[in-house]
């Protein structure tokens, strides 16, 4: 596991970790972070959580966002020291033990996944829509996923989950 | 991780975020949402030794001014000007420009002030190629140019690609800068210098407080375009923002102000256009020579694989339409 505290740079380096508070899931964790530490990194390397991916580390992908205070954010362009003392959730903060959210059993029925690499991001993307909007028309959808590159399963699963999981009329195809 | 090693300060108040970039003079960069600043830092095209972060500062509420007008905080994220009320009942384009920008997690993060002092973008510039690092180029203060060879190193065909400056420039608004000297006000305009190599012209320890957008004059309507390949999470091939006018009698365009981004080193205004417009009735063929006038005046860059002819074509075009839907948006206000 990469060691956050340490930098890369040996001697020369002028800045010193830092400890920041997140608050991840509801439950608190202190890391010892360097500026340059990202939010993705933080969440998977020093508190291991690694439902959180980082794909294209460069905020284009969407793969990696969380919630912050309740807004999607790309993780792997916000620094951990921006995030001291907030509230994040990431996607193991979706089920409630072994019971997933509605929104998760909606893209497993829909079959909204094929690799998974993205759908941690957009199962939060979603996430945050349905708590802004609770029966979002296709096209609020579509543009709330507009930020979430998936490129298994065109797309139309996924709106189609997040119209299941928000009751709108689309017929579970599982049951 | 960004590659390099640098300290984060976090004032409490602009004030103090302004003191504290005099005081690091060059070496220190603001940090706002960071969705411009963090991936331009991972490809390390800027490479500061501190950042002033203004996340704990809290942005107010867009507000009335008494003489009518809408202040709008800078520090204001781009997905709350989307649904702000306030906003929407004062400055509609200004929300739409602000619903055109990225994907959904980038107007979550990036700010109103952000977007505007977003770096601006070159097919070549924005990569991370190898041949940054072997020699860089102008822009980077390199020997070449890569993608016109031919360019003299005055010259950077990097494009200013905010999707807000155009809506706030035809909406002819202005901004609030603090420096430690105090604040000063300009029109959204002279915010932006006209070079690819240092688009805006503000010195490193200043910074956009607010957007001021004035009140519309009567019977007035707007309308935004963005041109663009996939519909989202994307930057704009062209980008065109009016506001049109009419004179008393409903039928006379008052006057226009025309704004195309995206295409230039700066958001551009089409003057000879306006002045098409300005005192004639709008008919179809009079926007039609309004937009031919725009696309020869704007004089667009090519970039990112769009050639000149083509987005002349674009913005001829698409400022046609865009113009039509203003003037009905006009004949519909009140008077």
């Amino acid at each position: 596991m990469l060691d956050v505290t340490k930098s890369g740079l040996g001697s020369e380096a002028r800045t010193r970790a830092r400890l920041v508070s997140l608050c991840v899931n509801g439950e608190w964790h202190e890391v010892a972070v360097k500026p340059r530490v990202t939010l993705v990194e933080a969440i998977r390397d020093a508190i291991g959580l690694t439902g959180t991916k980082a794909s294209c580390e460069c905020g284009t992908c969407g793969a990696c966002t969380v919630l912050v205070d309740g807004r999607p954010v790309l993780a792997c362009i916000t620094l951990a020291v921006e995030c001291d003392g907030r509230q994040v959730r990431t996607v193991e903060g979706l089920a409630d033990g072994e019971k997933l959210s509605a929104l998760q059993e909606a893209f497993l029925d829909q079959g909204g996944l094929q690799c998974g690499f993205c759908t941690p991001g957009m199962l939060m993307s979603a996430t945050a829509l349905l708590e802004r909007s609770p029966r979002p028309s296709r096209e609020e959808i579509n543009k709330a996923l507009e930020g979430n590159l998936c490129r298994c399963t065109g797309y139309n699963a996924i709106v189609d989950a997040v119209l299941q999981a928000s009751g709108q009329g689309v017929k579970p195809v599982m049951k | 991780m960004i590659l390099f090693d640098f300290e984060l300060e976090r004032p409490d108040t602009a004030a103090d975020a302004v003191a504290l970039l005099g005081r690091l003079r060059g070496d220190a960069r603001l940090l706002a949402g960071g969705t411009d600043l963090m991936p331009n830092m991972r490809a390390e095209l800027v490479k500061p030794g501190v950042l002033v972060s203004l996340g704990a500062i809290a942005p107010e509420a867009p507000a009335t001014l008494p003489d009518g007008s809408l202040r709008v905080d800078a520090f204001s994220r781009l997905a709350d000007l989307e649904r702000s009320g306030v906003v929407h009942a004062r400055a509609p384009m200004l929300a739409e420009s602000a619903r055109a920008v990225g994907g959904n997690q980038v107007r979550e993060m990036g700010t109103l002030g952000g977007n505007l002092c977003q770096e601006s973008r070159c097919l070549y510039f924005n990569q991370r190629h190898d041949y940054q690092f072997a020699a860089r180029c102008y822009k980077l203060g390199g020997e070449r140019c890569y993608p016109f060879p031919t360019n003299k190193r005055d010259t950077c065909w990097s494009v200013y690609m905010s999707d807000v400056a155009p809506a706030l420039v035809a909406l002819g608004a202005d901004v609030e800068i603090l420096s430690e000297a105090g604040g000063r006000r300009i029109p959204v305009e002279e915010l932006f210098t006209g070079s690819g190599l240092a688009p805006l012209a503000l010195d490193g320890a200043e910074l956009i407080r607010a957007a001021i957008v004035p009140a519309p004059a009567p019977r007035t309507g707007w309308a935004f375009h963005k041109s663009t390949v996939r519909g989202g999470l994307e930057f704009g091939m062209a980008v065109i923002a009016v506001t049109l006018a009419l004179a008393d009698d409903g039928k006379t365009c008052a006057g226009a102000r025309i704004a195309v981004g995206a295409v230039r080193e700066r958001p551009v205004r089409a003057s000879a256009a306006e002045r098409v417009l300005a005192g004639a009735v709008p008919e179809d063929a009079r926007l039609a020579e309004a937009a031919a006038a725009a696309a020869k005046e704007v004089n667009p860059l090519p970039h990112h694989g769009f050639t000149k002819r083509y987005l002349m074509d674009n913005i001829r075009v698409h400022l046609r339409r865009t113009l039509a839907r203003a003037l009905e948006r006009a004949r519909g206000a009140r008077g």
